[in-house]
């Protein structure tokens, strides 16, 4: 077991008052909300964060974590001295508002376990139907397309008869239905949380969202490609293969095309009752001029054109 | 049959779920997904902050996105102690930021 160094996880000093703690949690809380913060590892912090506060804000969780001492450093292996605890009372049990299943075996080893039982409800009788419970899940664009079926691992924190909190693992194949987007749910009814007593299971709840793709972006419905082409193509007009997650098609550039220029592939988007489009934006790419002949056609077109871009600039 | 078995079999198992559509839940399969009350749900109607389809709180349907900034606003008031206004305002914040991050990938990376 690890030891954490809570005032470093703040960014505070040890002699930290008690409203300097409350201020830096508030800060540190906007900073790493999931909801709110972009940051990598934002989720992981935040409930690093979580732990911290919920010892540092409770004067007598705090006076216990200092009598192990200012000389651990974080990360170091830690185990407690035997009855460190001697003479402190938890109110209420370790746990006190903080999100208990997100909390370190550190804390759970200082804190965790009285008052922390699971409420034996059985015993009264009690048949409550379990919660519901959420999930992201990451799925590839092509999965949409046609439809797939794919093995997702979840992990749920879950209390044994010891009171401790376990995260239990578990897999499950689930059918990814064609033209599913990003952002709908799929429900599975019954595979939430345990009910007690003969109540019902809850339902699970899953978020879909698309892995980036190395070609296509999707917005909604729509699927967008960059497709690269060369400045004849776009001057002239051609007919081009592109690639498409349902396959290649043929493509009409129409002549005089400029950069950026968008063509839509109706109907060829994300499956729906009203389909997606398929957009395909046009790139060009210059040739480079690294040989005489390259340049030469670079010089002929120069004599040839009377081309300025930069006339809109007045010069 | 040995625990060996059951195992493989679960393996074999594939389970079909059902996709949420726009207006498909109704106000007491909201509380349920969240865990909340039906009060703290319609104060967030309220507030503007989900808008159901459907003019009496009986035919009340809520969609997928309205169960995303549920679960949000819960979070924002649990974990940051925002008050109702404060979440309808960091929501739509939130909202347009991810949209401007959304339109700066469609851009490709520069």
């Amino acid at each position: 077991m690890q030891y954490k160094d809570y005032y470093k996880i703040m960014g505070l000093s040890r002699d930290a008052k008690q409203d300097e703690i409350k201020r830096a949690y508030r800060k540190l809380a906007r900073k790493y909300h999931p909801d709110v913060s972009k940051e990598k590892d934002a989720e992981a912090k935040f409930k690093e964060l979580g732990e911290a506060y919920e010892v540092l804000k409770d004067p007598e969780k705090r006076a216990a974590y200092n009598q192990l001492g200012a000389d651990w450093k974080a990360g170091q292996d830690f185990k407690p001295p035997p009855n460190w605890n001697e003479g402190f009372e938890f109110k209420g049990g370790g746990f006190t508002s903080g999100d208990a299943g997100a909390f370190s075996d550190f804390f759970e080893q200082l804190f965790g376990h009285a008052g922390f039982r699971p409420a034996d409800k059985s015993r009264y009788n009690v048949h409550v139907r379990g919660e519901d419970s959420h999930a992201k899940i990451h799925i590839d664009l092509e999965d949409s397309f046609h439809g797939a079926t794919r093995n997702i691992s979840l992990s749920t924190p879950e209390m044994n008869a010891q009171g401790q909190v376990q995260v239990k693992h578990r897999s499950l194949n689930i059918k990814i239905p064609k033209g599913i987007k990003a952002g709908q749910h799929i429900r599975l009814a019954g595979q939430g949380s345990p009910g007690s007593g003969s109540g019902q299971s809850g339902d699970l709840f899953l978020e879909i969202a698309f892995n980036n793709h190395p070609l296509y972006r999707v917005s909604e419905t729509d699927v967008y490609l960059d497709l690269p082409v060369t400045p004849w193509e776009a001057a002239l007009g051609a007919k081009i293969k592109v690639p498409t997650p349902e396959g290649n098609v043929d493509l009409k550039i129409p002549p005089n095309s400029r950069q950026g220029s968008k063509l839509r592939l109706t109907g060829r988007g994300l499956p729906a009752r009203v389909p997606g489009d398929f957009y395909v934006v046009l790139q060009i790419a210059l040739p480079p001029a690294n040989t005489g002949k390259a340049k030469s056609a670079y010089q002929k077109m120069q004599e040839e054109l009377d081309f300025n871009p930069r006339q809109a600039l007045g010069v | 049959m040995t625990p060996m078995d059951s195992d493989s079999h679960n393996l074999s198992l594939v389970h079909t779920g059902t996709v949420i559509e726009e207006d498909s839940l109704t106000l007491g399969q909201l509380c349920r997904a969240c865990g909340v009350h039906a009060d703290w749900v319609i104060s967030l109607v309220e507030e503007s902050i989900i808008e159901p389809q459907g003019e009496d709180i009986r035919l009340w349907r809520f969609s997928g996105a309205s169960l995303i900034r549920t679960r949000s606003a819960l979070r924002l008031q649990r974990d940051l102690g925002v008050n109702l206004a404060g979440i309808a305002l960091a929501l739509d914040l939130i909202e347009e930021l991810e949209s401007l991050r959304e339109q700066l990938k469609m851009l490709g990376p520069t």
